[in-house]
């Protein structure tokens, strides 16, 4: 069988396996248990010490949690990454053995934050550097060894990136004449208007 | 040494010139086998420099006809016409090149800049991206030596670095 939740392959053995896992707590523990690990996707944080309580009374041992955790956070985020809407979701859940109120449960708290979940991943894919901030100043030159009436303009810019490998910010600082500067100021807006359009 | 020039004619002479001010301007310099002339290397070499730093300081002081002329006094009138015309004609030229280096005595130069536009369409996180990118690649001339500097931007980082650069800019247009 092929799920879309999978981006339509097989469902991997330990999911199926962790889903009869989560059929033994109740639908509104698991709906709490969702909040959580949803707000561990979005970079909340995961109160660990409430999952213990949501999950005492079914005497959940330390793997068990380990292992709910780890079966919602797959079916959220990889149904996120392939943009299935929840009534598939639902009913694909179904199909693996999940009952029917712990899969709308589930479904419920991922229709809510389905954007949310996608903006973050579009957030966290590889990006090869950032520009963190610009300054600049502008300054005029009157004369110089080579030339003694010089008056012209030249921009000093610093611009901050965040390295591709490392990911630690770097700064350059760095003279652009004036009219080197006015190229690279049009050639920008030329792509911007094209980046517009796409 | 610019009275070397006496032994070449007024062509010569001419193509010479516009060849040194061609290598001034980071175009190909005179080949010494172009002219002919008897000159050995020594002094082939020492006429370029000689042109080339008559030309640099008429332009770079803006000396009138008659102070260049003061410098080519050893120079037949002929000879000495062609250097003053050649100087003319490529004044700006000069300037644009005493300009350019001028703006590189600063530590760290923008020497030139590539982009690339591209639409990422998917990752390892999420199936459907569809995100436009801006690779902006910087050259960056740093104690004689180019530097990368590399950057991927997407829309609102190419927003910010336009609308920062398009007040700079603004006050550019203002001092010309």
């Amino acid at each position: 069988m092929r799920f879309r939740f999978c981006g339509d392959l097989d469902c991997p053995d330990w999911v199926l396996a962790e889903i009869s896992t989560l059929a033994k707590i109740s639908s509104v523990k698991m709906k709490l248990l969702c909040a959580q690990v949803l707000k561990d996707l979005l970079g909340e944080g995961i109160d660990y010490d409430k999952i213990a309580k949501l999950t005492a009374d079914a005497k959940f041992e330390s793997g068990d949690i380990k292992a709910s955790v780890a079966v919602l956070s797959f079916i959220l985020s990889s149904a996120a990454k392939h943009d299935v809407d929840s009534e598939s979701l639902s009913s694909e859940l179904q199909q693996l053995g999940l009952p029917k109120e712990h899969a709308t449960a589930l479904c419920k708290s991922y229709e809510d934050k389905h954007s949310a979940l996608q903006d973050k991943l579009r957030q966290t894919s590889l990006r090869l550097g950032r520009l963190q901030s610009v300054s600049w100043r502008v300054d005029y030159t009157l004369s110089s060894s080579d030339l003694r009436e010089v008056n012209e303009p030249v921009i000093q810019l610093k611009l901050q990136t965040q390295g591709a490998e490392s990911g630690r910010t770097e700064t350059n600082v760095f003279s652009v004449s004036a009219d080197k500067f006015r190229v690279l100021l049009a050639e920008l807006k030329q792509a911007q208007t094209m980046m517009n359009t796409l | 040494m610019v009275v070397l020039l006496n032994s070449l004619s007024v062509t010569d002479c001419l193509n010479l010139c516009h060849r040194v001010v061609d290598g001034f301007c980071g175009r190909e310099p005179p080949r010494r086998a172009d002219f002919s002339a008897a000159w050995s290397l020594e002094e082939w070499l020492q006429l370029l420099d000689s042109l080339a730093a008559l030309f640099r300081a008429a332009v770079g002081n803006n000396s009138s006809d008659e102070e260049v002329s003061a410098g080519l006094a050893d120079v037949g009138s002929s000879q000495a016409a062609t250097v003053l015309k050649v100087l003319r004609a490529r004044q700006a030229e000069i300037r644009r090149a005493l300009l350019d280096r001028t703006a590189s005595i600063s530590c760290a130069t923008l020497q030139d800049f590539d982009w690339q536009l591209k639409l990422a369409l998917s990752s390892d996180k999420i199936s459907s991206l569809h995100t436009p990118l801006l690779s902006l690649s910087l050259n960056v001339r740093e104690n004689e030596a180019l530097r990368p500097v590399t950057m991927e931007m997407n829309k609102e980082e190419l927003n910010t670095l336009i609308s920062s650069l398009e007040t700079a800019n603004k006050v550019v247009l203002l001092l010309k």
